[in-house]
């Protein structure tokens, strides 16, 4: 952080505080996340009792050819549902982004990389400067993307094995083993990825919850999107709390 | 001793074997209702010498009431070859009802109705067995009033009753006799080649997987969905597959397989609920199974299509490459797979680990930023 340190002090106690709130996600946006988190869960719990029918949960749970079908049903109901979201999400932002209304924030840049070594350098205390973010950090950006592709993965995979035989009309047949491998793989990937890097950033580090709200407060503002918070309030991101870090 | 002339080799041989019996125990009666216990040879000669006296006369025959005329000659000839022999089993150890001349009145209408009365003689020394067949397929098709349906001597012959194996072709050609499509479907196969041609003594006969007496319905869920075990018992045995090139993977394979894992689920769960996954049988044939390289084989490549579409009759000519053919994932013959698997071995692995590493340094250097503003 440049000069003027420890200019702006706590907000006092004896002052009554207004709140500032800065808009992050759109009510659409905050939508597409339920809709997400309903979908992968349903998707999750049924996909995993298919991929694990061996077990012996799962065969209690597939008590009977008929629950199988009917578990095989959800499944595909919920596909359908997060590919709609999906290409919802996809036609929207192009949509957006070609009438100039939304921001490419969301893109990976060259600065994400020099972010990304920083953090390196801070978490080995080679430094105690910490990189100072967009709208979205680079560990916001890795999220989005990987989960882009992992769903890309998943939806492209799903319906190849829903409907092989249309598939293999015009690709090679070799595509369906492949795609089983694929979607039963990248199903526990994903997993991993969300109980490690999304439980930790959102959960963890900090509650995040404004993908529910809507919205970040001016501390939160500060300390983790420091530059956009710059950007937005003309203001400079000085935080007292992370005076160690100077 | 004798009244007529029999075999002079066969009388001379059991009499020379006895000689010394026959001294200790001329004395013993020839009665040997009970066949448990088996009797020194003497009376046993001379029980046989007593019956071909007027069995062993060709002509010797009545009619039934059915028409049927029943041949009552034996051919001296069948107590060297009958297994029964040397173990001293006699004409009465199984015609118990003979007690003497003469006999009692046959009161059977037809000869079938005859053989399935007499062939209650064998379980008194093979109950086992006997009670077996009790639980076979035969037995229901008798007992649902197909009085074809095989009973012992049907199979090991009645007075000429050989050891039922040797040559192990023997069995398959056995059932033949009345499978008669079946057995022309397996003399063609690589199973029946081998053992008809060479007596192989490893490739299974009608017995090895439909069982001995106990024949079970092959047509029903429980079976077609033990089928893939049933064919393991072999084909998973790296030792005996190693004798002929053959992988010892494809069992494993098969049960990683789409089928495989459905048939696992359906065996585990609802064994005898019919399920239409495809077992061996459903593609490499039933009783006709071939060589992979055999052009008439289901399974070879030119013919995988059709029988794919026995199942999938939608399928595409792109849809039999889609099966991996029991083989481990190789960049040959399976392109996607092989670089799919390379993928989640490398790069996906990769990136969790480098997430796991990086969350894992946050927690340590929040730990350390919170500590030292507390010591502050």
């Amino acid at each position: 952080m440049s000069a003027g340190s420890r200019s702006t002090p706590t907000t006092p106690v004896d002052q009554v505080r207004t709140e500032r709130t800065f808009p992050r996600f759109t009510r659409a946006q905050r939508w597409e996340h339920g809709l997400l988190i309903l979908t992968f869960l349903v998707l999750l719990l049924t996909g995993l009792v298919q991929k694990y029918r061996l077990t012996g949960l799962s065969q209690q749970i597939l008590s009977t050819p008929e629950r199988l079908e009917l578990i095989q049903t959800i499944h595909r109901l919920a596909a359908v549902v997060l590919t709609l979201e999906a290409l919802y999400h996809v036609g929207q932002g192009l949509a957006l982004l070609a009438r100039r209304r939304l921001s490419g924030a969301i893109f990976l840049s060259w600065q994400d990389i020099r972010d990304a070594v920083q953090m390196l350098r801070y978490l080995l205390f080679l430094t105690d400067r910490r990189p100072r973010y967009g709208k979205y950090s680079f560990e916001q950006k890795y999220t989005y993307w990987f989960m882009v592709f992992g769903l890309g993965i998943m939806i492209v995979t799903g319906f190849i094995l829903w409907f092989p035989i249309l598939f293999t009309r015009v690709f090679p047949g070799g595509i369906i083993p492949a795609a089983k491998l694929a979607h039963s793989t990248e199903a526990i990937v994903g997993l991993i990825f969300v109980v490690i890097w999304h439980v930790y950033h959102v959960h963890a580090e900090r509650l995040n919850l404004s993908i529910f709200t809507g919205r970040l407060n001016e501390d939160e503002m500060r300390t983790y999107h420091a530059l956009e918070y710059e950007r937005l309030s003309q203001q400079p991101s000085e935080d007292p709390e992370r005076g160690e870090a100077e | 001793m004798t009244r007529q002339g029999s075999p002079p080799h066969l009388a001379g041989l059991l009499l020379g074997l006895t000689l010394a019996r026959v001294v200790a125990l001329t004395a013993v009666s020839v009665a040997l209702a009970k066949p448990s216990s088996l009797q020194p040879s003497a009376p046993i000669a001379q029980s046989e010498e007593e019956c071909l006296s007027c069995h062993g006369d060709p002509e010797l025959a009545m009619t039934l009431p059915s028409g049927e005329r029943l041949s009552l000659y034996i051919d001296p000839a069948v107590f060297e070859i009958s297994v029964h022999t040397p173990l001293g089993i006699v004409c009465r150890s199984c015609h118990s009802e003979i007690l003497g001349y003469p006999h009692p009145d046959l009161d059977y209408a037809t000869h079938r109705e005859l053989s399935r009365a007499l062939y209650m003689a064998c379980q008194r020394c093979h109950s086992d067995n006997y009670d077996r067949t009790l639980d076979s397929m035969h037995a229901q098709a008798a007992a649902a009033g197909n009085l074809e349906a095989p009973i012992c001597s049907d199979c090991h012959a009645t007075h000429d009753i050989v050891p039922p194996d040797q040559p192990r072709a023997l069995v398959s050609q056995t059932c033949g006799q009345c499978h008669t499509r079946i057995f022309e479907a397996y003399a063609e196969s690589v199973h029946g080649t081998a053992l008809i041609a060479e007596d192989n003594p490893d490739v299974p006969v009608c017995t090895d997987c439909h069982g001995v007496h106990n024949i079970q319905d092959p047509r029903t869920a429980l079976f077609r969905v033990e089928t893939p075990e049933l064919c393991a018992g072999c084909h998973a045995d790296p030792q005996l597959m190693g004798r002929y090139n053959l992988s010892a993977d494809v069992y494993s394979l098969y049960s990683l397989s789409w089928h495989g894992v459905d048939v696992s689920v359906y065996r585990a769960n609802w064994p005898t609920i019919w399920h239409e996954s495809a077992v061996c049988t459903d593609c490499h044939g039933v009783h006709d199974i071939r060589r992979t390289g055999d052009p008439a084989s289901h399974v070879n490549p030119a013919n995988l299509l059709t029988t794919c579409r026995r199942c999938h009759p939608e399928a595409g000519p792109n849809w039999a490459g889609a099966w991996t053919g029991h083989n481990r994932v190789s960049l040959d013959r399976t392109p996607f797979v092989f670089y799919t698997q390379a993928f989640y071995a490398s790069f996906a692995p990769f990136v969790l680990w480098a997430s796991g590493i990086y969350v894992f340094l946050q927690i340590i250097r929040a730990t350390v930023a919170r500590v030292r503003r507390s010591l502050r």
